[in-house]
């Protein structure tokens, strides 16, 4: 998963609009009771930015050592025995569980499951049998990266 | 807008394609993900163009409001391997205008060295997709080709296989679903030949 513009116009959205609410009405000079509750609203649009920019971060973060372990990886394969659909939708992404026999040269075979959000167009592919390219980390074979 | 059913009987004849009254194409691509039922009709199939067979059909769906496209369905059975995804679309094409997300399915955007094909088009792939194998395909005549031959509004969608080539033209008329046509058909062609050495 990556953030697109869409979502960092969210964080900026609740972001500014939260802050807004949280001082706003001390500026404009209203009374404590009525600074509080709109505060308080505001700090619940924050707390959504910043979730939601934790979770981009998270994401960056992930991305980026995917991105090594496909650089500096052994290439190996990875065979589906099993794909069970979790019934979970994230944005219209299905939540796929996959069965997997990771085969890594030098490292050997093992079986792993492993959980994917993917498109609907991809996750329609995911039969067993199917045979993708599998990136292991060198240190530790069983953080891999699947490519699909 | 015109009459699609005729455009298409009309096209299917000058081609000698098989008109088909509706025709399910499945959740392939992206376009047709959009589109829920994933069915185009009317449709033809059969000889698209040179040595390349598929489908071409008029896929409409609504989703808050009607969208109307052209596509072109092809094969391109040796591109999994090394391509799994491949995306270029026009610039500001718009396939929904109800729900829209913050966070995506992963992708990377491609580098192409040619500003008129960046000018016109989004490119992007999978995130692990070979950058080198990629600079071979998009070579100096794939980019002027798709920089200035195919209709302006063209697109197409590589997904597993599948490619989908689309103008987003109400009603091209027979000579705008032969364009279509040519241009998907010249895409498929030269990745299946990249994969192919």
């Amino acid at each position: 998963m990556q953030i697109n513009r869409t979502g960092i116009g969210l964080i900026g959205l609740f972001g500014l609009l939260g802050l807004a609410l949280c001082i706003g009405p001390a500026l404009l000079g209203a009374d404590l009771e009525t600074s509080l509750i709109v505060a308080s609203t505001g700090a619940i649009f924050v707390l959504v930015a910043a979730g939601l920019a934790w979770y981009a971060r998270h994401t960056g973060a992930k991305a980026a050592h995917q991105d090594w372990i496909f650089q500096n990886g052994i290439k190996g394969s990875a065979t589906i025995l099993e794909v069970g659909n979790s019934h979970t939708t994230v944005n219209e992404m299905p939540l796929m569980k996959l069965k997997l026999e990771l085969d890594v040269p030098g490292v050997g075979r093992s079986q792993v499951t492993r959980r994917e959000v993917m498109p609907v167009f991809t996750a329609n592919r995911m039969d067993a049998g199917l045979v993708l390219p599998a990136y292991a980390n060198p240190k530790d074979a069983a953080d891999f990266v699947l490519v699909w | 807008m015109g009459d699609p059913d005729a455009t298409y009987a009309a096209f299917a004849a000058a081609r000698g394609l098989e008109p088909v009254p509706a025709l399910g194409l499945g959740a392939l691509t992206p376009l047709l993900v959009e589109s829920k039922h994933c069915q185009v009709e009317p449709a033809a199939r059969g000889r698209l163009n040179g040595e390349v067979d598929g489908v071409v059909g008029h896929l409409a769906y609504t989703r808050n409001r009607t969208f109307r496209f052209n596509v072109a369905l092809v094969e391109v059975p040796g591109s999994t391997a090394l391509a799994p995804r491949l995306f270029c679309i026009r610039r500001g094409r718009g396939t929904r205008d109800d729900e829209f997300y913050g966070f995506e399915a992963r992708h990377s955007k491609l580098w192409t060295e040619s500003t008129a094909l960046n000018d016109r088009y989004t490119i992007s792939t999978s995130p692990f997709q070979d950058p080198n194998w990629m600079r071979q395909l998009f070579s100096p005549a794939l980019v002027d080709y798709l920089a200035t031959v195919p209709p302006a509004d063209f697109s197409f969608e590589l997904a597993y296989g599948a490619l989908l080539g689309s103008v987003e033209d109400d009603d091209p008329g027979a000579d705008g679903l032969g364009a279509l046509c040519e241009a998907t058909a010249h895409v498929a062609t030269r990745i299946a030949r990249e994969c192919g050495e």
